[in-house]
């Protein structure tokens, strides 16, 4: 036990993901010896990021505004919608550059184990969302695990019936890469969901 | 592939303990609780990631202490990989090969295959058909990294149905059940192909195997499968099972028994109800044979896996004989030995003499000694 002030910040940074006990205590003394100025700043930046930050009232992406920076821009297409599950997964679609729709965020992955059916996801949203933007595309990009599977399979079951082309992102071989050095399993989607050239 | 080094602490009866054996025959003579067990259970842990006692994992840790830590070097000549299992008494297993975390754990098994004969293999022959099925699946995943993994998406998808019945029940959410019956069909029927192929694979050795300890009988060993949810004929050397027939079927029965499953909140279709069996010409060997004829059918699955893993990967798999010369005559013992070569073996034994003459002997008490 420390002194009540390092305790009380200890235990806090020790409920961070990735953070164990001894990790937490090394960030507590590292913080009680920097600048006073520079603690203001991290603890500022935190009670900001509650205070400034919503989710994007269309898509449910992290924003400081009422609608997300990508919602908001005119050049995107607004009849494809790309399903991620969390927030974090658009920069990474982001960054190929790839894609010129909207995204929408469930909020997670179909899963009964934790708790987790279509009424806690952003289902109904998204179905809300088809009719008001006129939506034609729907691309799942939900994770490549069993519960990622089964919520895309979910959602292109749910979708379909309404007049929407429903598809999901390949999975197979790293672009670069020797097909030596593949598994077996990623090779194994790879040629299950082939291409005619 | 041979283990070079084990270290193990915390580990059931040991503190801590290095062992080096050597590449070849090595024989664990002590008296009965000495521990000899343990140290083939540690090894067994390593390749397969489980006690092969189904021990749970908590029971592993000696008793008192926080964590077990199981560490082995396998090699082949030239290279070594170094498998690490730490249980501990609370929280996750962690699992390192040459100190960084597997990107898959189904790798393991194919790293270092073990084949452990114990003194309940014949509870494989007689008793229900988890065993059995267990057999096949840990032999399909030591041959073939995506077998395990194709057990793996069938079991967390069979948990997450189930979960959903169980919380649920007659209120389940029929789109939802839709979407796990259409999993659990493609990974069920994968891992039911997966089952039968291998039941192909084992065909001819399990017929040679059961000619040479099966002592005077002439009669044919082989496999046979039911199942509660499609007709499987006849299992032949070479067997290819259609997987789009198997995922048809298994998701025609999934719908025929939804009532039936939000009922009893289970799912009651699928290759975890399956009983994979034995013939022996047409006795079915669970409950038409002799206790003498279940052994050695129980020996026969052992040998052909054994045969089975040396001819898959080139090279033999490290051999573990817990206790069973024991139950062995002489003249089936040596039909065991002579069916095994050219591997490294550890074998236990509670006296000296029991052990036909062979390799280096290790005397178990608290610790090892020479």
């Amino acid at each position: 036990m420390f002194e009540p002030p390092v305790q009380r910040l200890v235990d806090e940074l020790a409920r961070l993901p990735g953070v164990g006990r001894k990790s937490a205590q090394r960030l507590a003394f590292h913080i009680l010896h920097i600048e006073e100025a520079d603690a203001e700043r991290l603890g500022n930046a935190i009670i900001d990021l509650r205070k400034e930050v919503r989710l994007c009232s269309r898509c449910f992406n992290i924003t400081a505004d009422e609608e997300c920076s990508i919602c908001r821009d005119l050049r995107r297409d607004p009849t494809s919608v790309c399903v991620v599950e969390r927030a974090q997964d658009i920069s990474v679609l982001e960054r190929t550059q790839e894609f010129r729709g909207r995204y929408h965020v469930l909020g997670g992955a179909i899963s009964p184990i934790a708790g987790v059916g279509p009424d806690q996801l952003r289902m109904r949203e998204l179905v809300a969302r088809l009719e008001a933007e006129s939506v034609s595309e729907v691309i799942v990009a939900t994770n490549p695990t069993v519960e990622g599977d089964t919520t895309a399979l979910y959602i292109a079951r749910l979708l379909k019936p309404l007049g929407v082309k429903v598809s999901r992102l390949a999975s197979g071989l790293p672009v670069g890469g020797d097909l030596d050095y593949a598994d077996e399993i990623t090779l194994g989607r790879a040629l299950s969901g082939r291409k005619e050239l | 592939m041979h283990l070079a080094w084990l270290e193990l602490s915390q580990f059931r009866s040991y503190e801590n303990l290095r062992f080096e054996p050597d590449p070849g025959i090595n024989v664990l003579v002590g008296r009965n609780g000495a521990g000899k067990t343990n140290i083939l259970e540690a090894v067994g842990y390593l390749s397969m990631l489980k006690s092969f006692r189904r021990t749970p994992d908590a029971a592993l840790i000696r008793s008192g202490e926080e964590r077990a830590i199981i560490r082995g070097g396998f090699g082949d000549g030239d290279s070594e990989v170094d498998i690490a299992v730490e249980i501990p008494a609370a929280g996750r297993r962690q699992v390192m090969v040459n100190g960084k975390r597997p990107s898959r754990l189904s790798d393991v098994a194919i790293t270092a295959p073990v084949v452990a004969f114990l003194p309940d293999d014949l509870d494989l022959v007689k008793r229900g058909p988890a065993l059995r099925r267990e057999y096949l699946d840990d032999l399909g995943a030591q041959l073939v990294p995506t077998v395990g993994a194709d057990q793996r998406e069938f079991e967390k998808s069979l948990r997450q149905r189930n979960s959903l019945l169980r919380q649920d029940g007659r209120n389940a959410d029929p789109m939802s059940l839709d979407v796990w019956d259409v999993r659990i069909a493609e990974s069920g029927a994968r891992v039911l192909v997966n089952r039968l192929r291998l039941l192909g694979r084992l065909c001819n050795r399990l017929t040679d195997a059961y000619g040479t300890v099966g002592g005077e009988s002439r009669d044919l060993l082989r496999p046979i499968y039911t199942s509660s949810w499609v007709t499987v004929g006849e299992i032949t050397e070479g067997l290819e099972p259609d997987f789009e027939i198997l995922a048809s079927a298994l998701l025609k029965a999934l719908e025929e028994r939804r009532t039936r499953d939000m009922e009893t909140r289970s799912t009651s279709a699928g290759p975890h109800r399956d009983d994979p069996g034995f013939l022996l010409d047409d006795r079915d060997v669970r409950v038409r044979a002799s206790q003498g004829e279940q052994r050695s059918v129980a020996l026969s699955l052992r040998i052909a896996a054994y045969q089975l893993l040396d001819d898959r990967h080139g090279r033999p798999p490290i051999l573990l004989l817990d206790d069973v010369f024991s139950e062995l005559d002489p003249g089936r013992a040596e039909g065991v030995t002579g069916l095994l070569p050219h591997g490294q073996v550890l074998v236990t034994s509670a006296r000296d003499d029991e052990v036909p003459e062979m390799g280096r002997r290790w005397r178990v008490r608290e610790g090892i000694l020479k």
